[in-house]
């Protein structure tokens, strides 16, 4: 292997040396999504790498301006179906800034508990696809998706749809617990503790994946902090940052819970890294159903919001997603726009496959969770 | 929301001020953990320097564009975030600079904060604001034969999109 | 290492003893929960033809439609009724949340696919008629929190157990 890092840089040079070969990975999806990624390789190795997005591209913020506030809560979930109610979450925060709302304890408890299931099942879908696929172990692509349908069941249960759930409205949730769904739940939870540890022991131990993932596509911790990245990424390079925990939104601030946090870097250290959030996850509903207030879920909200600008972010399963809101007065906003967490962590692509085996690509592309749809908004 | 002393705001505001009296037109803070500063746009390298090495402000969130038709302004807003300073770690200072919507250049800051890299292309193919000094200012995620000016400008109407 | 090699092995072997979790879907469906956001139910004899549920829609599929039939309905005395477009209806149940009058119900519904585009345009009478679609399949958990798998089995089945 070359020791020497290659030059600086994300693009890919004019001037091609004579031994390079430029290749397209994707759109098609041989692992890579609905992105493309281009990339120029020397023997087995790779040079470089352009990450050349937008493919599903569809104007979310746009389309933002043409709609009244509770109208854009569907299409702007939808660049990330398995994270609805985190995207959602963050765009009604601002609108509940700029009006003044307050939501009420209970529906602060109701959004967590929902929240918490969608990083769940988010995680597992991550676990499934992106690490389970990619690194060729179908076994746990099965079992991984396989739980995840019991999670939407009880998601169904409590929204009403299976992914895009629209739950959360200004002035709070739309739906009250169901009757028995807490019984249901934490029989659910129950039962994904035992599964977790099968996980353990047939993906996340055997030797076969982390052969694999090991040492693969290294961010440091200053380049994680000089790249700004974010989420698992972010705390797989051992930056201990997480909005729960430094801006704390929903029922965060009476919850106990810790911030996993691991020092190498590696794409195996990112896999470990939702592998232990969703420990913290089932403890976060745990103690959420044990806390839950009675009283009114939501208060009612005006559909129009003051002049002005609010910032609101969630930590979503991909990172901190931060919703700028700007209001005028009218029904409408007038501008939205939206940094989440896989448009803010691909800059870290293609500072991690260069000079890594192409066969290598797909771990580290699998490693950073990255949602083409979310990114391209 | 009971009083919060916003000691911690005003000295970010404070500190900025006295390094760049006449850049800093004007501040304002939002709420606790959120602050915004307008600044002169020919200062914006220097500001986010100091942003990174004094303050610790090590990333930005991400680069917008707002366009303001009735003022003839873009504005560029710059979410500025910071990993390292545990002080700060749960601000978003919001840096915006006015440019003139005819011609909107201002200086890249990829040299000083790289998370801002495809932040900038997005605004620069969105908004049309062109960042000087960018490494690799291309288009990101409209068509490649996308022709006509920047979708995001208010003028800019899709009929089909349908306005109520 | 070659522990950890064996305990992967015997985990996956221990899954063939256990029962299996597919649900076969054409045959067998799901029971749906109550609130499940399927296609709509129009109680014609509720609605007052104001227009909110077309206001806040956020694919527009919803147009008021005159209805011509002889019956009166003395709260609309226009006979303008809700139309939906499926092709475009994203499921949010947002016209019936904001329904002032309730005339918009949730249905379990959802095999809405037609051989023809233009049956996908749903008329007030068409809405109006009840839902037909009725799973009863669920999750049960096998064994001490489900350690022997988890299959989805009929809910009356499960009652009489
Ligand atoms: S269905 Fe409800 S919201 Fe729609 S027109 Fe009738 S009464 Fe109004
Ligand atoms: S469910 Fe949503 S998209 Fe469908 S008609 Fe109602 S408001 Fe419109």
């Amino acid at each position: 292997m070359t020791t020497e890092p290659p030059s600086p840089g994300i693009s890919i040079s004019k001037t091609a040396e004579p031994s390079t070969l430029d290749v397209s990975v994707g759109p098609q999806h041989p692992g890579s999504g609905h992105c493309r990624i281009l990339i120029r390789v020397d023997g087995d190795y790779i040079v470089s790498a352009d990450p050349d997005i937008g493919y599903v591209h569809r104007g979310c913020e746009k389309i933002a301006e043409y709609r009244n506030y509770v109208s854009n809560i569907p299409h702007l979930e939808r660049p990330n179906i398995a994270d609805a109610i985190h995207l959602n979450w963050g765009y009604v925060l601002p609108i509940e800034e700029l009006q003044g709302v307050v939501v009420p304890p209970r529906g602060k408890y109701i959004s967590t508990i929902a929240a918490e299931m969608n990083r769940i099942m988010s995680h597992l879908y991550g676990l499934a696809i992106m690490q389970g696929v990619f690194s060729g172990h179908t076994t746990i692509f099965m079992w991984a998706f396989g739980d995840r349908d019991l999670f939407i069941e009880l998601a169904e249960m409590l929204t009403g749809a299976r992914l895009t759930y629209s739950f959360l409205v200004p002035g709070g949730p739309r739906r009250d617990l169901p009757f028995g769904f807490e019984d249901r739940l934490s029989r659910l939870l129950d039962y994904f503790e035992k599964r977790l540890v099968e996980y353990d022991r047939i993906f996340f131990s055997n030797p076969s994946v982390i052969a694999r993932a090991k040492g693969i596509g290294v961010l440091k911790r200053e380049d994680a902090k000089k790249l700004g990245v974010v989420g698992p990424v972010l705390r797989a390079s051992g930056v201990k940052y997480d909005v729960r925990k430094v801006e704390p939104y929903g029922a965060y601030a009476d919850l106990e819970f810790d911030i996993p946090t691991f020092e190498e870097g590696d794409s195996y250290s990112r896999y470990l890294i939702r592998f232990e959030e969703m420990k913290q996850s089932v403890r976060i509903i745990r103690q959420a159903l044990e806390k839950i207030p009675k009283g009114p879920i939501a208060r009612k909200a005006p559909l129009v919001a003051p002049e002005g600008e609010a910032t609101g972010r969630v930590e979503s399963s991909r990172g901190e997603i931060t919703y700028l809101v700007m209001g005028d007065n009218s029904d409408k906003p007038s501008r939205v726009k939206i940094m989440n967490g896989s448009f803010r962590n691909l800059i870290a692509l293609p500072f991690l496959v260069r000079n890594v085996h192409v066969a290598d690509m797909p771990i580290i592309y699998g490693s950073l969770d990255y949602w083409p749809v979310e990114a391209d908004r | 929301m009971s009083q919060v002393s916003l000691s911690r705001e005003e000295a970010i505001i404070g500190q900025l001020k006295a390094r760049f009296p006449e850049a800093i037109e004007e501040t304002k803070i939002d709420r606790a953990r959120r602050v915004t500063i307008h600044f002169e746009k020919d200062h914006v390298q220097e500001i986010a320097m100091f942003m990174r090495d004094e303050l610790g402000f090590d990333h930005v969130k991400g680069v917008a564009g707002v366009d303001l038709p009735t003022q003839k302004k873009i504005e560029v807003l710059y979410f500025a975030g910071s990993y390292s300073n545990a002080e700060v770690q749960d601000f978003i200072v919001i840096l915006k600079a006015k440019l003139p919507r005819d011609n909107p250049i201002i200086a890249s800051v990829v040299s000083v904060w790289e998370s801002a890299h495809f932040h900038e292309r997005e605004t620069f193919e969105m908004f049309g604001v062109k960042f000087e000094g960018h490494p690799d200012l291309r288009k990101l995620l409209t068509l490649d034969n996308w022709e006509g000016p920047p979708p995001m400008l208010k003028d800019i109407k899709f009929p089909e999109m349908g306005q109520r | 290492m070659s522990t950890a090699v064996l305990g992967a092995m015997y985990e996956g072997i221990k899954h063939i003893f256990k029962h299996t979790f597919t649900m076969k879907y054409p045959y067998q469906k799901v029971l749906l929960p109550k609130g499940f956001r399927g296609r709509h139910l129009l109680y014609m004899d509720k609605c007052t033809g104001c227009g909110i549920c077309a206001w806040i829609c956020p694919e527009r599929c919803i147009s008021m439609v005159p209805v011509t039939d002889n019956k009166e309905y003395p709260q609309n005395p226009e006979k303008r009724f809700p139309q939906y477009w499926y092709a475009r209806c994203c499921f949010c149940h947002f016209c019936t949340e904001y329904c002032p009058t309730g005339a918009l119900d949730y249905t379990p519904d959802y095999e809405l696919a037609e051989y023809d585009r233009e049956l996908l345009l749903w008329s007030p009478e068409r809405l109006s008629r009840p839902p037909t679609n009725i799973g009863e399949y669920q999750s049960v958990f096998h064994g001490k929190d489900g350690n022997q798998g988890v299959t989805f089995e009929p809910v009356i089945k499960q009652k009489s157990k």
